[in-house]
């Protein structure tokens, strides 16, 4: 493109720094909530009021805040779920399938214990706690690893065995749930029974301690992928299968042991969802509304492009602006969806933006001008 | 772009020139001043090692690069093309060295693939016969209903040539042009591009490796080195020595000695082995040899004979169909290719790009390929990167691979860097036994020479190395023992001394040597 002597040029970059992706997002973020605002705009609302009731109630209210949070956590860990196959190459776009299996897991442990009969409990809710994590996390990794092991075995399209996964589980919760099945609640109402308060997560300052789980993950995968044996080895499964196997890394292990990762991460997801989130602790009769929020997971993991670090914000901004949005529709009259709309408006921007983490538009000046002003140079000495 | 340019031209009158290009890339200069011309009616040869500055001035050529400096003029007359479409516009045309053909369409469709003319509908037989009066007025012979994977590379070379044609080049410019060929088919391809020649266009193959071809059918040579032009001659006045002097920039030697070693103990021990091939069929047919210290025991054959299955059953790649495997006294049949390589083999793989390396991975990261299982670089689990980083260093160094650092991602090195990274990677663990399948291909002058001294520097060491290659010369200079391979069986073990090369030849060709005979 050229304006005056003067042109615009593509240029493919040859590197990307981390400061150069973060001020692209951010970039991004902005392009679209001044997209987004033609929106407001339609409705006959000031764009700016918009956006500050938005973000103040998602970031800055004491009612907001803690909704934030929890759609935070559970976000990261979808996000976490996608990106560990994600970075093998794989795709695992079964963590709605997986959060099942993790609420399921979870809840089967006090359903062992004879909870729902009202029972005195034999155990420490300490202890119980525990294991309702850890059955969430093993309910969720079988579930990945029967994806994992077709992959590995068969070659099997992952994509294809965790969505039909997703379908399987969503009707065995509803099976559980409803009346009549094994987890219902003792007043139907299509929901499952409630936790008993001592086995509710402990709280941190009002927020449940699935957080550090979540920020530990963080930080465990960071250095997973960029120091260990087992990182490395799925890394390079991820970029070259062919070259992976040449070295001698196992074509079979590493995509079970990836959606292994995964699908525990998913379930305990499903366990900080529907055991751990105060005013929730049953699985509720809505729960297919969070495997489909689980999705998001797959979008934040594509924006932080696989970086476990990156992807804090991401889905820090995600999870604040889905409970803003949502806000914001009930406070100002708006239709319904527009929480939706502006998750959907950011998410594209956010992945059109990724042109320019190989693209750089540069300023140049074309030969005709620079020869002008040297001739006017020699000109002037004279 | 006004078109026509090369209308009235005649044969030797100037339709291509490069004037002082210069193209920079971040730490390297690949073309510095480069002067360059083609005239109607040449096979013009631009010849230079890897990373001269060739695919460089090519491509900027072509459009896919602009020059920093200097200006392209066709006809005489300055373009400045913007994209590759600018080019062909003006009627050059490209072959790349890696097709860049639809595997699962057909020849003729792959032809009319983006021609402007194949418009929305498609007139598979207006294209045909059009194509078919190229083929005729050139002596090519094609099945164009045949789907692109059922060809052989050659087959895909002429649809690659008959594309830019149809598109109407006028100036043909080849990468690469024999590199994947088997001889029969250079042959036939070298005849091709003569018969094209003739047809007044100017034809620029470029060929790094094969001097005896830039000899044979050339007209003129220049000759980049660094980036600059060190050469410009009239290929009579040429010969093969004078060539690779200019190319190097000192005196090659073609024979390589060789001294004796000691020969020692087995190493490896392969008994009646059997291997399928990806498509079922039984691609190794009971082969038995054995590997001794200090020896190279080499297999000379056209590619397809068995050597990747042999080699993959080797390396641990793929089951064995029958027959043992045995490493030092211990059978490895069963082994996995991690265990083989903690026991010492060493593997160089045919595909530099697509197995040896990986693209997106930096040199240290690359390194590490053979390094993540071995304790003394990843105790508890943990990757020593630094240890890494260290080790890549001191290959990069010894082994004289241009790069501006080993956080380089190692798709930006070209042919020959890679395959010495590789090679030194490999070697760096002083493997027992080195399988080193291909490991000349595709390489300069400069860079063969070192992968094979490396190799003999290997052998003085006491390993045992399977060499398998196609360029017989090769195998007959490096080898103890030659071992001809045809359909799957060995024709025959001959010592290295005795190979005769016309007799190698034809066993290759299938023809069995008698017991008595050997």
């Amino acid at each position: 493109m050229r304006i005056g002597s003067y042109g615009l040029n593509l240029e493919k970059r040859l590197t990307l720094a981390g400061w150069e992706a973060a001020v692209i997002s951010i970039l991004a973020i902005v392009f679209a909530l001044v997209l987004f605002s033609i929106i407001f705009i339609l409705a006959g609302l000031n764009p700016l009021f918009a956006y500050k009731e938005t973000f103040s109630y998602a970031f800055a209210n004491p009612y907001g805040l803690p909704l934030t949070i929890n759609r935070f956590i559970f976000l990261l860990l979808c996000t976490y779920a996608f990106i560990i196959p994600y970075r093998a190459g794989l795709w695992n776009i079964g963590m709605a399938g997986q959060l099942y299996a993790g609420a399921l897991g979870a809840f089967a442990v006090l359903f062992a214990f004879g909870v729902k009969g009202f029972n005195t409990l034999d155990l420490s809710p300490g202890i119980l706690i525990t294991l309702m994590m850890i059955a969430a996390a093993l309910s969720g990794a079988v579930l990945g690893a029967i994806a994992g092991f077709l992959k590995g075995k068969f070659n099997l399209n992952e994509i294809v065995v965790t969505m039909m996964l997703n379908f399987i589980t969503f009707w065995l919760v509803s099976f559980m749930i409803k009346e009549g099945g094994p987890f219902m609640n003792p007043g139907g109402r299509g929901e499952s029974f409630e936790l008993p308060p001592s086995v509710y997560a402990p709280l941190i300052m009002d927020v449940p301690i699935t957080i550090l789980l979540a920020l530990g993950v963080a930080a465990l995968l960071y250095l997973m992928f960029a120091k260990t044996k087992i990182g490395y080895q799925i890394r390079a499964y991820g970029q070259n299968p062919a070259a992976a196997e040449y070295a001698g890394i196992s074509t079979f292990k590493i995509p079970l042991l990836v959606f292994i990762m995964g699908g525990a991460l998913a379930g305990l997801a499903g366990y900080h969802y529907f055991a751990a989130v105060p005013g929730v602790y049953k699985i509720a009769r809505n729960y297919g509304y969070f495997g489909d929020l689980s999705f998001y997971g797959i979008i934040c993991g594509l924006i932080s492009q696989g970086n476990p670090l990156a992807a804090i914000p991401v889905a820090l901004l995600f999870g604040g602006l889905s409970i803003g949005g949502r806000f914001v529709q009930g406070k100002l009259n708006m239709s319904f969806g527009v929480d939706y709309a502006l998750l959907g408006v950011l998410m594209i921007t956010l992945v059109a933006f990724q042109f320019f983490y190989r693209y750089k538009i540069v300023w140049v000046r074309t030969e005709e001008e620079r020869l002008g002003e040297e001739m006017l140079d020699v000109a002037v000495h004279r | 772009m006004q078109k026509g340019l090369l209308q009235g031209i005649k044969r030797g009158d100037t339709v291509l020139e490069a004037r002082g290009v210069t193209k920079r890339f971040p730490g390297v200069v690949a073309n510095d001043q480069i002067d360059f011309e083609i005239k109607a009616g040449e096979i013009h040869a631009v010849l230079g090692e890897n990373g001269a500055g060739k695919t460089t001035l090519m491509s900027i050529l072509f459009g896919l690069y602009q020059p920093d400096e200097g200006a392209i003029y066709i006809g005489g007359q300055r373009v400045d093309f913007r994209s590759p479409l600018d080019a062909i516009d003006l009627g050059i045309g490209m072959v790349h060295q890696h097709r860049k053909l639809v595997s699962a369409h057909t020849a003729i469709e792959n032809i009319i693939l983006g021609h402007p003319r194949a418009g929305r509908i498609l007139n598979l037989k207006r294209a045909e016969e059009e194509v078919n009066e190229l083929c005729q007025k050139y002596g090519f012979k094609i099945d164009f209903r045949a789907k692109i994977w059922q060809l052989s590379e050659g087959e895909k070379q002429l649809v690659e040539i008959l594309k830019a044609l149809y598109r109407g080049a006028e100036i043909l410019i080849l990468d690469e042009p024999t590199s994947a060929l088997a001889p029969v088919e250079t042959e036939r391809l070298l005849a091709s591009i003569e018969a094209m020649a003739r047809d007044d266009l100017a034809i620029v193959p470029f060929i790094t490796h094969k001097l005896p071809i830039v000899l044979a059918i050339s007209d003129r040579v220049t000759v980049l080195r660094r980036g600059k032009v060190t050469a410009r001659l009239e290929t009579e006045q040429a010969t093969q020595k004078s060539l690779a002097k200019e190319m190097v920039g000192r005196e090659v030697i073609f024979r390589i000695e060789r001294t004796k070693v000691k020969k020692g103990k087995s190493i490896l021990e392969v008994e009646d082995l059997s291997a399928l091939s990806d498509k079922g069929f039984l691609a190794l047919k009971g082969v038995s040899f054995s590997i001794r210290e200090g020896e190279i025991f080499g297999i000379a054959g056209v590619s397809g004979n068995g050597q990747s299955e042999l080699v993959e059953v080797l390396a641990g790649l793929r089951h064995a169909e029958g027959g043992k495997v045995i490493l030092d006294g211990k059978d490895i049949t069963f082994s996995s290719s991690l265990e083989r390589w903690q026991m010492g083999v060493g593997y160089i793989p045919s595909d530099r790009t697509e197995v040896g390396s990986i693209g997106d991975f930096s040199l240290v990261e690359n390194t590490t390929m053979n390094y993540y299982f071995d304790n003394r670089f990843s105790g508890r689990g943990i990757v020593d990167y630094r240890k890494l980083r260290k080790l890549t260093e001191e290959i990069v160094s010894e082994y004289g691979v241009v790069t501006p650092g080993t956080d380089t991602k190692a798709k930006t090195l070209s042919g020959g860097n890679l395959q010495k990274l590789i090679l030194a990677r490999v070697l760096s663990r002083r493997p027992r036994l080195l399988i080193a399948h291909l490991p000349t291909q595709g390489l300069d002058v400069g860079a063969t020479e070192f992968v094979r001294n490396k190799l003999l520097e290997a052998r003085q060491e006491e390993a045992g190395i399977l060499l398998i290659s196609e360029d017989l010369d090769e195998v007959l200079a490096l080898s103890d023992w030659v071992a001809p391979i045809y359909e799957g069986e060995l024709m025959g073990i001959l010592p290295g001394e005795e190979a005769e090369r016309e007799i190698v030849g034809a066993m290759m060709a299938g023809l069995r040597l008698k017991e008595d005979e050997t």
